[in-house]
């Protein structure tokens, strides 16, 4: 095995080495700090030393010893401070299902909820989870975040405060559909993360999107029954599947119409159609799974023109009546437009014009006025493409309104 | 040592980037393209080297707001700069071994490509950060 498999398998073990840990002893925070270690071990022992018979068992049983230390530790700062707390080393063994040992799947999900604990801030569950689930060091969640890895090691720290003293017991809350959501929430951050870009940086970030469908698909392994899990990975997959094919030669960003569509990743389509299909008859249609069949709609259609917009359109109809949001709605305007003509799109429009979030949004007049221009009224469209301007504060986006406007002044 | 690199425009030059004429040539879509590939290269081999730690660039002037006291209270103004004044526009925060080392980064910068008449005036400054280390710690 070399150093890389060692390290997808370290990866890929961390949050049930750290489940385990939890599990026996409690004290998540220092737990955590002890799993770190012993993968930091096992990452300079075993590429010289071979693998262990069971490396999952070696990695669980250095992170014991290192964590029975660091308790040690701590027992005796107490005792300096002169408080009358005792600690017990002893396990705890909290039961699980039916009494026996919990799988290594119930470990991994209860991680996951600790993670994503409601009282955590968004920035802290997205940089615990990348962590204590994801197996990432601070210096790559650094990168990966854009942010310093000060701030990193800062947001995890306080996460692990706040986890501590809410004393979230380390057992599978009842009726998780709740904390569940929480989780999607925030893999589908860390997915977005991976596409937000900033100035010349879009092309290192593709990682992250990478790290959110590997993690959902660990989700996935232990609670397919939830279908909205098998619905977010379904859209990660069917949104990154034409991730080749977004940034020109020149970085900049391609519109889906313009995509060359033999760059689009033919497998990772067929995975995630075949994933939102099976999940569709599913229980209640929530929404990852309406937005991964949008997704698919657009995937499997052979050109922008040749696109279902019916069928998106009533997607994004049942989408709006669970999700009363000014970009679904926007987002249906323009499918009902490519359906039913431009005029109709308006209409629709109209009824967010009062949304506040839609008047200072570049994209709700950027649509107006293409539609306005489509309906063809050019003077009212060089308006709302001057408005749109007004709000776009990426250069990109800039250059694309400037050249409509351009366009639109010259004489027909 | 970490110093940071800082640049410069006006609301005009940027205006010029987005493809509008103001008071200056707008940029060509080849302008635009070079430079987007100017910047990626050099991100990318300051990543490599594991000098960056990070960089951003920032949205045109006129999106801007200052905040200062009015009679004790702090009250928001939008868009505090003449069209023509030049303000900070991106930066980078780097981690190398030299206030030479970062330097020579800078003036790597000089060699982006954009409309002469900006190039010959575009300048960037590199400044050390105050990373107060207590002398004990050697």
């Amino acid at each position: 095995m070399d150093a890389a498999e060692i390290e997808d398998l370290l990866r890929s073990l961390t949050p049930q080495v750290l489940g385990a840990a939890v599990r026996r002893y409690g004290h998540f925070d220092l737990a955590e700090d002890a799993t770190q270690e012993a993968l930091l071990a096992a990452a300079s022992l075993w590429p010289k030393d071979g693998l262990p018979i069971d490396p999952k068992a070696w990695l669980v049983t250095v992170a014991s010893r290192r964590l029975t230390d660091l308790l040690r530790a701590e027992q005796a700062r107490r005792r300096r401070e002169e408080t009358v707390a005792q600690w017990t080393l002893t396990e705890i063994e909290a039961p699980g299902p039916a009494g026996g040992r919990p799988a290594d799947g119930d470990d991994t999900l209860v991680v996951l909820f600790m993670c994503c604990h409601p009282s955590l801030s968004v920035a802290s569950q997205i940089a615990l989870t990348l962590r204590a689930v994801g197996g990432l060091s601070v210096a790559e969640i650094a990168r990966a975040l854009l942010a310093s890895e000060q701030t990193v090691t800062r947001r995890i720290t306080r996460a692990k405060q706040s986890i501590k003293d809410s004393g979230v017991p380390f057992v599978l809350p009842p009726g998780d559909t709740g904390r569940l959501d929480a989780v999607l929430r925030v893999l589908y951050l860390i997915f977005n993360e991976g596409y937000a870009s900033t100035a010349g940086t879009q092309l290192l970030r593709v990682d992250l999107a990478e790290e959110a469908i590997r993690l959902t698909r660990i989700l996935r392994a232990i609670r397919a029954d939830y279908s909205e899990v098998s619905g977010l990975l379904a859209l990660m997959l069917l949104v990154h599947a034409r991730h080749r094919a977004r940034a020109g030669a020149d970085g900049s960003l391609i519109p889906m119409a313009e995509q060359d569509r033999t760059l689009w990743d033919r497998s990772a389509i067929e995975e995630g159609v075949a994933l939102v299909t099976a999940a569709l008859p599913q229980g209640v249609t929530g929404p990852y799974q309406l937005q991964a069949a949008i997704a698919a709609v657009h995937d499997e259609a052979e050109s922008a023109h040749a696109t279902d917009w019916k069928q998106i359109a009533a997607l994004y109809g049942v989408l709006l009546r669970l999700d009363d949001n000014p970009v679904v709605a926007l987002n249906h305007a323009v499918a009902v437009s490519m359906v039913a003509g431009p005029r109709a799109g308006l209409t629709l429009l109209q009824g967010l014009e009062a949304d506040s979030r839609m008047t200072t949004s570049r994209r709700f007049h950027a649509v107006r006025a293409h539609l306005l221009e489509q309906s063809g009224d050019r003077a009212a469209a060089l308006v709302a493409y001057q408005t749109a301007a007004r709000y776009a504060t990426n250069t990109q986006q800039q250059r694309y309104l400037q050249q409509q406007i351009a366009r639109l002044c010259q004489p027909v | 040592m970490k110093y940071m690199i800082l640049t410069f425009a006006s609301q005009h030059d940027y205006q010029a980037m987005a493809g509008k004429a103001a008071g200056q040539p707008a940029w060509t879509e080849a302008d635009y393209a070079a430079l987007g590939a100017f910047m990626r290269a050099f991100n990318q081999e300051l990543l490599d080297s594991g000098e960056l730690v990070e960089t951003r660039g920032l949205s045109a002037p006129v999106h801007s707001r200052r905040v200062r006291l009015e009679q004790g209270v702090p009250v928001a103004t939008d868009g505090p700069y003449a069209e023509s004044e030049e303000v900070l526009a991106g930066y980078w925060v780097v981690d190398c071994t030299s206030f030479d080392r970062a330097t020579e980064i800078a003036s790597r910068l000089a060699s982006c490509p954009g409309p002469e008449a900006l190039r010959t005036r575009a300048y960037a400054d590199v400044r050390p950060i105050d990373d107060h280390q207590p002398d004990f710690e050697g």
